[in-house]
């Protein structure tokens, strides 16, 4: 009897034993299937961080990208005529003043 | 990763803008040092003076890099609230835009 018993507690020892190994064999096989990383103890592996996509180009890529800035003809142009306004506002004294010549930097010195 | 797309070469007029746009293009060149450092210093299987060492490197990364810093601005205007993802554009500039017919797809209706 007591024999008999002695063998049944074994046989399910083994079993759980069997069992506990069938699952972790099939935890390791799911997270090879599905490429997830195993991480049993829970703890913080910085896994979470790794796997997400990089966005970096996508962020950089927001503002729209102006045609005209290839063209050497127009940039040329624009510089043109940028320098022209310049010119036309010094003629008519409206120019921005140099560094230190404005009317703030002048109250300071005095 | 910058150049592949043109990063250098897009043009933001708005003062707003281009700021916002120096702050993406940081934010691309240092994506990947970010993400390594942060990862490792959340590690836990790592022994702690080699977290900390991570963690202080990713502080020293400069500020402007850092994603959310970045801001989704109205290529158009510089609004920054009310920005449309999806048309990278502010409800004002979208709603002139659209009932000019200018954006494809895009009709007025009301139910």
């Amino acid at each position: 009897m007591l024999s008999c018993v002695m063998q049944c507690s074994r046989m399910s020892n083994f079993r759980l034993l069997l069992a506990e190994a069938a699952l972790k064999g099939v935890a390791e096989a799911r997270a090879r299937i599905f490429g997830h990383v195993l991480n049993p103890t829970g703890l913080p592996s910085g896994n979470k961080i790794l796997r997400k996509k990089l966005i970096g180009e996508k962020v950089a890529a927001w503002y729209p990208y102006d045609i005209k800035r290839d063209d050497p003809l127009v940039m040329a142009r624009e510089e043109k005529a940028r320098l022209s306004k310049l010119e036309m506002q010094k003629r008519r004294g409206k120019a921005a003043p140099k560094k230190g010549q404005g009317r703030r930097a002048l109250k300071r010195n005095k | 990763m910058s150049t592949k797309n043109g990063g250098e070469n897009r043009f933001p007029l708005e003062t707003r803008n281009i700021r916002d746009h120096k702050c993406r293009l940081l934010a691309d060149k240092f994506e990947l040092k970010r993400i390594f450092h942060k990862a490792m210093s959340k590690d836990n299987s790592l022994p702690s003076e080699m977290r900390d060492e991570h963690r202080i490197e990713l502080s020293k990364l400069p500020r402007n890099s850092s994603f959310t810093r970045i801001v989704n601005r109205c290529v158009f205007t510089g609004r920054a609230r009310a920005v449309y993802k999806m048309f990278r554009m502010s409800r004002i500039v979208f709603r002139d835009l659209a009932d000019k017919g200018a954006l494809t797809g895009v009709k007025k209706s009301s139910w």
